[in-house]
């Protein structure tokens, strides 16, 4: 299939979905019919060429195929398939937004994030189960077997097809899968890869549609302008031999400029128009370091200040290490190292790889050898991602041989 | 006064019309579809020239009814593959029930299958005016 087909379908299957499930109900089969209709599509647009009416054309196969499986269904099962009435409440929005409205429902609270992510990226980015399994390195069967438990979650819970009452919360959990759905396609928890791009790329894809649909919320502004920055920076962060190369020593040459003046200006926009949420706050920390010429520019008095409300804002315990590295490069490793003392005392944090990191750097950066090689040691030790474990195993070892020469 | 016409059909009936062979009989042919499109359209534009059309409106397949019973449960497709439900209706404005019988004679001739046209039905009933009339 062609990059034109599997782009208009990418676009049109939330919609032909969201319209399926609205005109006709069951989210689970009508899910099932989209898929078949995409597939018909990816073979027959281009054979026969694109229908006049593309979304009409989707949606009239596919409620063709809801038919076919609900008949089937039904003369399977001839019980009685009850349920209770969902709430009815007026509902005026048009088709445009039923995309959101799927995405309302698969970040349903029902739902465990897992199974909020795979389904999301199943109905509303119209990835394949394969894709989905090969994404998450998990073998297809469990995969098919998460996004089926998922949709029978949805169905069950009777959520009705319309925008949730509770939707400012709700929108809330949607920009967390997404953000979700980015930082594993950016920094993968597990495995060889230090990203698999694919994953980020549909995250942004997804954002900019909640983006268009909903222009005047800042937090979905500052999330895509977070993930715009942070991807400007996507060819520069990986080495030839697939090492992680750490910001400060990244070919800022590399950096996409179109994607950080599009970051940027979204950033601005939204920080002038209301108060500032986390999201927007983590763009503005990603704009200071895109738009410094050098490393040695960067802004970090105002990066620690913004890291400060940040934590004052949602205090989370990745935060205030992220702050303490601002602290160390804006006022010297001291303070900071008083910083993740403290943190270390968090029973979330004391075993995580990324603290002991820090700690090493900082060790490094205020002359205390020995600790700091002992810190990447067992930082290394801690660390589930290749590439990270290779960096700082590489660390250590400069360290140790820069220790015998002196 | 107006009557309403309805067109009776099954699950079965509309799978047939969608191009398949289905429990009742074998699959209508594009060109057989056309034919009932094409006639449908002519009786009822024959109407709207007369001044006797109100409305007239198709439903989709019966598999996808929802019953809700007065116990609150709600049933999804409740209808036997075969069952004859309705599945369109014209509503007419005309001078008088026998009209409105002779209106919807002209049914008998609309072009289908064998299967279908053996056994097919139109039923015409009066429509109300107000409440009074079931006591009148």
């Amino acid at each position: 299939m062609t990059l034109v087909f599997e782009g208009l379908l990418r676009e049109l299957a939330p919609q032909a979905l969201g319209a399926v499930v609205r005109r006709y109900g069951h989210f689970d089969t009508a899910e099932d019919a989209v898929q078949e209709a995409l597939i018909a599509a990816a073979t027959q647009w281009p054979r026969d060429g694109v229908p006049d009416n593309p979304r009409g054309w989707l949606i009239a196969v596919a409620a063709r195929r809801l038919t076919d499986l609900l008949r089937a269904e039904q003369a399977r099962q001839r019980r009685e398939n009850t349920w209770t009435l969902p709430p009815v409440a007026p509902d005026d929005l048009g088709d445009a937004d039923d995309t959101l409205i799927l995405l309302f429902m698969c970040c349903h609270p029902a739902l465990p994030p897992e199974q909020q992510i795979a389904l999301t990226l199943r109905s509303v980015a119209g990835l394949t189960t394969q894709e989905i399994a090969r994404a998450f390195l998990v073998p297809e069967p469990t995969m098919g077997q998460r996004i089926s438990r998922a949709k029978q979650r949805v169905k069950a819970s009777g959520v009705p097809f319309r925008m949730p009452a509770d939707r400012a919360e709700r929108l809330a959990a949607v920009l967390h899968v997404l953000y979700l759905i980015f930082t594993e396609g950016y920094a993968s928890t597990a495995g060889p890869q230090v990203y698999r791009s694919e994953l980020s790329t549909e995250a942004i894809r997804l954002t900019r549609i909640v983006h268009r649909l909903l222009p005047r919320d800042g937090e979905v502004a500052g999330l895509l302008a977070l993930m715009l920055l942070t991807d400007a920076r996507r060819a520069a962060r990986v080495g030839v031999d697939g090492a992680l190369i750490l910001l400060e020593s990244q070919d800022r040459s590399l950096w996409r400029q179109d994607l950080i003046a599009e970051g940027v200006d979204l950033v601005t926009t939204a920080m002038s128009t209301g108060p500032s949420g986390p999201y927007q706050l983590q763009a503005a920390i990603a704009a200071l370091h895109d738009e410094a010429p050098t490393a040695a520019d960067t802004d970090w008095p105002q990066i620690e200040a913004l890291y400060g409300a940040l934590l004052s804002l949602a205090p989370n315990p990745m935060t205030a290490l992220n702050h303490a590295v601002a602290v160390a490069m804006a006022r010297g490793p001291a303070p900071a190292l008083e910083l993740v003392s403290a943190l270390a005392e968090d029973k979330r944090l004391a075993d995580h790889h990324r603290l002991h990191a820090v700690r090493a750097h900082l060790l490094e950066m205020s002359g205390e050898v020995d600790g700091a090689l002992t810190a990447y040691r067992l930082a290394a030790q801690l660390t589930r991602s290749l590439p990270e474990q290779r960096y700082l195993n590489t660390k250590a070892a400069t360290l140790a041989r820069d220790q015998v020469r002196e | 006064m107006k009557y309403m016409i309805l067109h009776h059909a099954s699950q079965a009936d509309y799978v047939a019309m969608a191009g398949e062979n289905s429990a009742v009989g074998r699959a209508w042919t594009p060109e057989e579809l056309a034919a009932m499109g094409e006639f449908m359209g002519k009786w009822t534009n024959e109407l709207v020239e007369s001044g006797e059309f109100v409305d007239a409106i198709g439903l989709a397949a019966p598999v996808h009814t929802r019953r809700l019973s007065a116990d609150g449960v709600i049933t999804d497709g409740p209808y036997a593959e075969t069952a004859e439900v309705v599945g369109g209706i014209t509503i007419i404005d005309c001078a008088s029930f026998d009209r409105a019988t002779e209106i919807a004679a002209k049914l008998a001739d609309a072009p289908s299958p064998d299967y279908v046209r053996a056994r097919g039905y139109a039923d015409i009933r009066p429509i109300m005016n107000s409440l009074d009339e079931l006591t009148a």
